[in-house]
């Protein structure tokens, strides 16, 4: 196996061409967004979502609730209490995931979610309704900022997730809820 | 996998003869290119986007040993086991011995084209594995047990008639019930017990971080992330050219993917990987299988700046009439035409010459790779290798000469100009130029060399 | 000044009245022309096809017969940009070929950059709705128009020389540039893809209103003229110079 190893970066360091230096991505102006929550929620609701700015007094579950009057079972990641599971898939029937984001991104709706604990990341991905709690503070122009403030703290993984799991794939419809959650809610608070 | 003998010539032909059918194919991607357009045009850097993109990979394919080593270092220090593979016979058995040690029975797989190339499904089926595709396009055409057409797309060549009865057939939809929705949520209940069932998770790479050891997955379904999150083992399998040297990168090419392949701002789920789950484990497999000849080559190491986004064909307006199942290799379109000849130019040499030389493809191109110059110099190694029709050789040949004798070309275009118009109509009309409803050029009188020389007789 | 005239092979056994509409149009300026009798094919259709070799030689001829004008002047945009674009991946080293490189134009970017021209040499009326084909090679290599797939500010040269020709209404097809499927040896090689495209881009064209296609290359419209006349249809292919120098209606 090793050899296999030695012999292709071998190979590579003989055929590699010649190249440019790396460029400096931040040397080039990219484009910025007067209101960025309005930029934000313009486009969720395009990929099977929502975006909400909290007013004052209310609160998150508040919010849920009016957008959801019934639910199943409900997983709340921003409290300090929350259900703990000892496997990945006893997740598999939530309803509603509320969970924190780090920072959303105005320019494709997406929201960075890495959370330190969190033990099985698969919650994101089974609950068939996802609520992302982001900071007011923390809406960002491009990917670009956003890759420039992200940290990964949740056992090595974090994901930037932008609306609901969809697919085109028959005949280019768009569908929502292809494997993850069918709706997702983001809150800024 | 692909049969062996696909032309792709006659492929098209095969494909064009339901017209309605062509036409619907055409337009359906031909909307995905105009979805394209509407995205790249609200950003005012998109050119300057394009142009770092390239000069990121351009640097990194010049320097790849270094990356590699530099991003299996830092993988290694997350905990997560690499892998190299020369080519796809020991990926194939790196990946069947990292399943058959742990027992694996059933492996989910999220969309690869690296194990399209490979011919993982088969090797891994015959060992005994069950191998679920569980991308909604590559779960379709894994059921139909054929490749799939397009790489961001793998289902589009199907109606949602035939989805609809392959569904009743495999999962027991009910009978005539064609809605997209309806269908993809009966997809989505049957992969889900798959994916609660899995042993093992296997995932494509669309990004590598040399600077952070971590692979970046992009997917709109979410099926990566359930593929790696429930089962205990996660293998990705990446070619050697997915690298990019720092994480702050992502911030140009996640910019560019999305909107480049499907016309969307950014896919649902970018989701970055630098660790099994807690309780798990993650390997990555690290595959050659002739990308390093291909660096070498000064014609062709630019293909390997591509980052698989598809644009090139949905723009490629050869793709759109033929479909991906008319080319002979596993990526079709116009990246396909390249990284195939280049892969074995006597099978793929048809592709080369599947394209109008237009340069739409170069120009959609994320990372500013010069495909449609790409299939002219592979043309040059298609004549090389003798993989020529004799007749056209021939053709050329003459043509070559004629090029070289004015008087002999000026003589074989009067007689052309001569002898066609009184041709009877069948043989006319049986002429490889007319045969699928062209007519000849009607023949003028004289060529614009006699007028010439009679106008300056004329003056003087 | 002197200007070698470059009349594709095809152009010159099958669209005479091509050829002679660039020439009278370069004269109608005051431009002294000359017409090479020796010249044969640029060499393309054997670059296209692998036949390196034999693309290089087309190519030195090419240049042997050429070297000695100011400028070379052809009515196709693919012809001169396989001259300008391909010659260099045979012949880059050939000092010959340096020099004259520059100088080969296609005909509007010769009216437009080395002429700058603002108006037609004799006044041409032409009551007639025109769909812009813009040509493949004419509009990504040279850049005669800017690409739909391009981020970039919108321009084009044929828009701007028929704006010289009074009473044209000129109209764009949907797609503005896909290709027309012609492809040189492609259309035979691909003849059932190559005749697909054209009918939908006839279509395209038809839509518009439009009862004359123009365009800058010749064997595009080619080969949607055999289309055309294939079909039956009303609407008919006309080379840009053929509008300028007044020659259109009667076509």
């Amino acid at each position: 196996m090793s050899s296999s190893r030695d012999a292709i970066l071998a190979k590579i360091h003989r055929n590699r061409p010649g190249g440019p230096a790396l460029p400096d991505i931040h040397a080039v102006p990219f484009i910025t967004f007067d209101d960025k929550f309005a930029a934000f929620a313009g486009l969720i609701r395009n990929l099977g979502g929502e975006a909400i700015w909290l007013a004052d007094g209310q609160s998150v579950a508040d919010v849920v609730a009016q957008r959801w009057p019934k639910t199943g079972r409900t997983v709340d990641l921003t409290t300090m209490q929350h259900e703990e599971v000892f496997t990945p898939h006893d997740w598999h029937d939530v309803d509603v995931a509320i969970v924190p984001g780090e920072l959303a991104v105005a320019e494709n709706a997406a929201v960075w979610i890495s959370h330190p604990d969190n033990i099985f990341r698969s919650l994101y991905f089974l609950t068939e309704k996802l609520v992302m709690v982001v900071p007011k503070d923390k809406l960002v122009d491009t990917m670009r900022d956003a890759y420039g403030q992200i940290t990964l703290r949740e056992h090595g993984f974090g994901a930037f997730i932008s609306g609901s799991s969809r697919t085109a794939d028959i005949e280019q419809s768009l569908v929502m809820g292809a494997h993850g959650a069918m709706a997702a809610l983001v809150i800024f608070c | 996998m692909k049969a062996d003998n696909i032309h792709h010539p006659d492929a098209a032909r095969a494909f064009l003869t339901d017209r309605a059918r062509a036409s619907w194919h055409d337009q359906a991607i031909w909307f995905v290119r105009q979805k394209r357009d509407v995205q790249a045009k609200q950003l005012p850097e998109w050119e300057e986007l394009r142009k770092l993109a390239e000069q990121i990979k351009a640097h990194t394919l010049s320097k790849l040993d270094d990356y590699l080593i530099q991003f299996e270092e830092n993988a290694r220090r997350n905990g997560v086991t690499v892998h190299f593979a020369a080519d796809a016979a020991e990926h194939n058995r790196i990946v069947h011995q990292l399943l058959a040690a742990r027992q694996v029975k059933k492996l989910v797989k999220s969309k690869s084209m690296l194990t399209e190339e490979c011919g993982l499904n088969p090797y891994l089926e015959e060992r005994g594995i069950e191998v679920i595709d569980t991308d909604l396009g590559e779960r379709i055409v894994q059921l139909r047990h054929e490749p799939p057409s397009h790489i961001v797309m793998p289902a589009i060549h199907l109606k949602k008639e035939q989805i609809s009865e392959l569904f009743h057939e495999e999962l027991g939809t009910e009978a005539g019930n064609n809605d997209p929705t309806y269908l993809t949520h009966a997809a989505r209940a049957n992969l889900r017990q798959h994916f609660l069932s899995a042993d093992a998770g296997l995932t494509g790479v669309n990004f590598a971080i040399a600077e952070t050891g971590g692979v970046v997955v992009c997917t709109n379904e979410g099926n990566a992330d359930l593929g790696t999150a429930l089962p205990p083992l996660h293998i990705a399998s990446m070619g050697i050219e997915k690298i990019i040297p720092k994480l702050e990168h992502l911030g140009v090419f996640t910019r560019l993917l999305a909107r480049s392949a499907i016309g969307s701002p950014v896919t649902t789920y970018t989701s970055h990987f630098h660790r099994a789950r807690p309780g798990g484990e993650m390997h990555i497999v690290i595959v050659d299988n002739g990308r390093s000849d291909i660096l070498g080559n000064p014609d062709f190491y630019a293909s390997l700046r591509c980052i698989r986004c598809g644009a090139c064909m949905n723009t490629c307006p050869v793709y759109r009439r033929s479909s991906g199942h008319s080319y002979s290799y596993v990526i079709p379109g116009p990246i396909g035409s390249t990284l195939g000849p280049s892969r074995d130019i006597k099978k793929h040499g048809s592709m080369a010459f599947a394209c109008t030389t237009c340069g739409s493809c170069s120009n959609v191109c994320p990372v500013k790779i010069n495909l449609h110059e790409q299939l002219i110099l592979q043309r040059k190694r298609a004549f090389d290798a003798g993989t020529l029709k004799p007749a056209k050789k021939m053709g050329l040949l003459a043509m070559r000469f004629l090029t070289q004798h004015p008087a002999l070309m000026d003589a074989g275009g009067k007689a052309m100009r001569k002898v066609v118009p009184i041709l009877p109509a069948f043989v006319k009309d049986g002429t490889a130029w007319s045969r699928p409803g062209r007519d000849l050029p009607e023949m003028p009188e004289h060529s614009f060399k006699e007028l010439y020389r009679r106008r300056q007789e004329d003056k003087q | 000044m002197k200007v070698g005239l470059f009349i594709p092979c095809f152009v010159n056994e099958l669209y005479p009245h091509v050829a002679m509409a660039t020439l009278e149009l370069l004269e109608g300026y005051g431009v002294d022309v000359a017409y090479p009798m020796e010249q044969s094919c640029c060499g393309q259709p054997l670059a296209n096809n692998g036949d390196s070799s034999g693309a290089c030689d087309a190519a030195l001829r090419f240049t042997g017969v050429f070297k000695d004008f100011d400028y070379v002047v052809a009515p196709s945009g693919s012809c001169v940009s396989h001259v300008t674009h391909h010659y260099p991946w045979y012949i880059a080293d050939n000092a010959d070929f340096q020099r004259l490189q520059p100088r080969v134009f296609e005909i509007v970017e010769f009216l437009q950059d080395v002429l700058k021209v603002d108006k037609l040499p004799k006044p041409v009326h032409f009551p007639h709705k025109v769909s812009i084909h813009q040509s493949c090679h004419g509009l990504r290599e040279l850049h005669h128009a800017s690409p739909s797939e391009l981020m970039i500010p919108y321009q084009s040269r044929l828009e701007r020389i028929l704006q010289l020709v009074d009473g044209i209404e000129i109209g764009q097809p949907e797609r503005r540039d896909e290709c027309c499927g012609f492809g040189g040896t492609f259309s035979v090689d691909e003849a059932d893809v190559s005749v697909a495209m054209g009918r939908d881009r006839v279509a395209q064209h038809e839509a518009t209103g439009a009862e004359y296609i123009v365009g800058a290359d010749p064997s595009c419209l080619m080969h949607m003229g055999g289309i055309i006349r294939h079909n039956g249809r009303a609407i008919r292919p006309l080379h840009v110079v053929e509008i300028l120098t007044g020659r259109g209606g009667a076509a």
